[in-house]
């Protein structure tokens, strides 16, 4: 009984989740994620963009200590995202790009500091 | 030994109703021959499958041969009877492109007894069609349902994927790029939608929407496999259009004077805001506040919530619906663009009983 409960949680899981598309500009939407040099402790981003036919705008950690985003380009070639804001500079590369919760993985530059992030679209 | 083809399903797409696209399924470039038993049938929408027990080096291995969809392969003279557990048959088909044991049908053969029951590239029976003027409302405006006290309903579309008009661009019927070249024939991209477009055909549309039964919304309901049909409710200002295949859904256009109001007023949704109006014997119709959750052709063709489409339904004859679409979405192409083609009456008959997800039991799914 337990284990058919299970199975029906899991394809009710599977079928909910491939239900949620989006399907327009690839960076529209909200990411979440964080990032880290190796070892360190991470720290949580959140990122919002929007796609308005010519340039994608947004911020990081939308609130009372937003930070803008003041470009955000593709290559459309490789995928590769880089993302500036105020202190920030980050490049990674765009993954699963069919999928609702896409990701972006890559290099994070904030305050002198460097690390590894990761973004999945929520 | 009876032969049963299935005429080329790839080809013409006929399959493509929903699930996993056909390309991104079956690897179109093999072929194999399956002999074995017959061990079960199963009849249901969008796909149906024999299931064969193949004696095979390592033993008997039960192989899901997918056959059609049921609508279509009833009107091509097959029933769920007309393969019976227990019979021999020899299968020639495309296997999938993973390990798994499932198949498309090119050719079936039962092999005992040995009657024929339809081969060579055996095509739907087509319902007679009797020439004449496209029917009119007493007050002589063009009806786009059935004449007065008739049945009917508009089917088979020209076009199945979205295409510029005047486009010299090769597309198949299931919206692959017969080049990938030529993808900036297809549509004026701007250069994020056309790096999108291209993943998708590279990717054999694997992840279209409607494969997992999400709506068809904009140009895409006008070339839908199971066809559509208009009811126009003349004293309540409004037509709808119901849709055969997917989840047999429907759109509303308003036809009685209102604004269409803008797009970012509107809660975005499959099927957009419409109203139209009558130009003489057109009737045009504006639309926005579409979602970005589904694309709006087989083949990829993406869009934002920006997108705003113009329409114009024309009905030159009896059996003749001429479509004709512009695309403005200045986030995704850089000007308006347009495509037209045109659907075939189907008369004397309603749109038949088909639900995207009918199969949500079987194999594949569970």
């Amino acid at each position: 009984m337990r284990t058919r409960t299970f199975v029906l949680a899991a394809v009710f899981v599977v079928l909910t989740a491939s239900a949620r598309t989006q399907e327009g500009h690839p960076l529209t939407g909200t990411w979440a994620g964080d990032w880290g040099a190796a070892g360190a402790p991470r720290t949580h981003i959140t990122m919002v963009m929007e796609w308005d036919g010519k340039a994608v705008t947004g911020v990081i950690n939308p609130g009372p200590d937003a930070i803008s985003l003041t470009a955000v380009s593709v290559d459309w070639g490789t995928w590769t995202v880089r993302i500036e804001g105020k202190g920030i500079t980050a490049e990674g590369r765009l993954e699963d790009i069919g999928s609702y919760h896409r990701r972006i993985a890559g290099t994070w530059n904030q305050g002198g500091a460097r690390g590894e992030f990761t973004l999945t679209r929520e | 030994m009876k032969q049963l083809v299935l005429g080329a399903l790839i080809a013409t797409g006929a399959v493509v109703h929903a699930q996993l696209p056909v390309p991104a399924l079956y690897d179109e470039w093999r072929r194999i021959t399956l002999d074995g038993v017959v061990t079960r049938v199963e009849w249901a929408n969008p796909r149906a499958y024999v299931f064969v027990d193949v004696r095979e080096a390592s033993g008997v291995v039960n192989w899901a041969v997918e056959i059609g969809n049921p609508l279509d392969l009833e009107q091509r003279g097959w029933s769920p009877t007309t393969v019976r557990t227990g019979d021999s048959v020899s299968v020639e088909a495309v296997p999938a492109r993973d390990s798994a044991k499932r198949a498309l049908v090119s050719t079936f053969w039962t092999t005992r007894p040995r009657a024929r029951v339809f081969s060579g590239n055996a095509t739907a029976k087509a319902a007679p069609t009797v020439a004449g003027a496209a029917p009119r409302w007493p007050d002589g405006q063009v009806r786009l349902g059935p004449p007065a006290g008739r049945k009917g309903y508009w089917g088979v579309s020209s076009l199945t994927a979205m295409i510029e008009n005047g486009s010299k661009a090769s597309l198949r019927a299931d919206g692959l790029l017969t080049n990938l070249s030529d993808a900036d024939r297809v549509a004026p991209f701007q250069p994020w939608a056309k790096a999108v477009y291209l993943h998708r055909q590279r990717t054999l549309l694997k992840d279209d929407p409607a494969a997992r039964c999400l709506p068809t919304g904009g140009p895409r309901q006008f070339h839908t496999p199971n066809g559509f049909q208009f009811v126009e409710q003349r004293d309540l200002g409004r037509i709808l259009v119901l849709f055969g295949g997917g989840n047999r859904n429907w759109r509303i256009i308003y036809t009685d004077g209102r604004p269409l109001g803008q797009a970012a007023e509107a809660v975005p949704s499959y099927y957009g805001s419409s109203v139209g109006r009558w130009d003489k014997d057109t009737l045009v119709v504006q639309s926005v506040g579409y979602n970005e959750r589904f694309w709006m052709t087989a083949g990829g063709l993406p869009h934002t919530e920006a997108l705003r489409l113009e329409e114009r339904f024309s009905r030159p004859d009896l059996n003749t619906l001429r479509y004709e679409v512009t695309v403005d979405d200045s986030r995704t192409y850089t000007r308006p663009w347009r495509s037209a083609w045109t659907v075939r009456w189907v008369p004397d008959r309603e749109i038949e009983e088909f639900f995207c997800e009918e199969n949500v039991e079987s194999t594949f799914i569970r």
